[in-house]
């Protein structure tokens, strides 16, 4: 979640660029500005719904400079593993008139891994598009933590 | 472990919010029996609370991007009969002199009827390449114009066809949400595009809204939101209009 108190660079640009672009894309669903918040616009119009994507026009650009490698998810070594290509921005509060109420959300999904063990609260991973071969198989171990969630699962 | 392993595959999505997360504590692991994770580049595990700390190198680097709805050409992957569109803004409030510096959104459907937008249900995560086609975004220049390069938009139940425009000020306050709507008459330029199936046009005209039929067009009797159409299905179209605003 990205909101004003977040530290990073990265954060501090995507937060003012999405802020902007909800001021000016928020005018198509709140004619006047009579609402100020999110929320009273998504009440008073239920297409205000769509902010979500038409703001997120507004950090693809940052999103494109991650290079597919998802932020603040390390392995045990400390790298950054998680590959992704999708991904999902959310709208969480804003206010026209107050930019310190303006938070989003930013979900990746990582591509597709295999999940091989659990070792105390670490996962035991691969991708599953790397190599099988009989002898070995290159793995990442990863602790569960805050805002890492499973979003899919399929038996082999 | 070999063996159990591959009767143990199980594929899953990991998902993760952008908020960065410092792991909280390094743990002593039984590793016995597993098959390791690779490059030993120097792999901490101490028994104290401790921060694994990135081995690599920092970054990514932000730089400062504009919205991706920055674009002349805005077709990404649809495909269609090619248009030019040309649209000039004037200032009711300066004796409909050119606006300069205006912003100008515009969206349309594809030869389909179908627009750019998140799927039905508010879970769903999308590529983050090229999500937004047919979808852009240009500052007028100093003759109020802007132009952009597309496909001829295609049309669904209930609306004639149309192109969105939403024209802000430069410090990004809405000046006017409008449309504009396409010319009709024998062998117009919509009849001839929605019959042209080797462009990928498959609806033709049956159960096409007429622009006297269209909630929004129906009351424009003057034609002040019709568009000027010119070209030629092979050689793709040019649609110039004016839009006043006041600035």
């Amino acid at each position: 979640m990205i909101d004003a108190a977040s530290p990073g660079a990265w954060e501090k640009l995507v937060f003012d660029s999405s802020y902007n672009e909800f001021k000016m894309q928020a005018q198509l669903y709140n004619q006047g500005n009579r609402q100020k918040s999110f929320a009273e616009m998504l009440l008073n119009n239920p297409q205000a719904e769509k902010l979500h994507f038409l703001v997120s026009t507004s950090v693809t650009g940052y999103i494109q400079q991650l290079n597919g490698k998802i932020p603040g998810v390390l392995d045990n070594l400390g790298r950054h593993f998680l590959q992704f290509s999708q991904y999902r921005f959310e709208i969480i509060n804003s206010d026209i008139n107050n930019k310190a109420a303006h938070q989003v959300a930013i979900n990746f999904f990582s591509e597709p891994m295999c999940w091989h063990d659990s070792i105390n609260d670490f996962l035991l991973v691969s991708d599953v598009a790397a190599t099988v071969t009989e002898e070995s198989i290159l793995t990442n171990l990863v602790q569960l933590q805050p805002f890492l969630s499973v979003s899919s699962i399929k038996e082999n | 472990m070999e063996q159990s392993r591959k009767q143990f595959l199980k594929k899953f999505l990991i998902g993760a919010a952008s908020a960065p997360v410092i792991l909280q504590a390094c743990k002593k692991d039984d590793l016995s029996g597993t098959s390791g994770s690779g490059s030993g580049s120097g792999s901490g595990s101490g028994s104290g609370t401790c921060t694994v700390a990135p081995t690599e190198t920092a970054g990514p680097f932000p730089t400062i991007t504009p919205s991706s709805l920055v674009r002349s050409d805005i077709r990404d992957d649809r495909t269609g009969v090619p248009l030019t569109m040309n649209i000039t803004i004037k200032n009711t409030n300066n004796n409909c002199a050119v606006l300069a510096g205006a912003i100008v959104d515009v969206w349309h459907c594809d030869k389909d009827g179908y627009y750019s937008e998140y799927g039905g249900t508010a879970m769903q995560s999308v590529n983050y390449t090229g999500v937004h086609f047919l979808r852009g975004r240009q500052t007028t220049d100093a003759n109020g114009l802007v132009s952009f390069t597309t496909i001829f938009p295609g049309w669904y139940s209930g609306r004639a066809t149309h192109i969105h425009v939403h024209i802000y000020n430069s410090a990004g306050t809405s000046l006017k949400i409008t449309q504009i709507a396409f010319p009709e008459g024998a062998n117009n330029a919509t009849v001839l595009v929605n019959a042209s199936t080797a462009n990928g046009y498959t609806k033709g005209m049956t159960g096409y809204t007429y622009n006297a039929s269209d909630n929004i067009f129906s009351d424009d009797t003057a034609g002040v939101q019709l568009a000027t159409i010119s070209g030629s299905v092979s050689a793709g179209y040019v649609l110039t209009h004016i839009i006043n605003v006041p600035g």
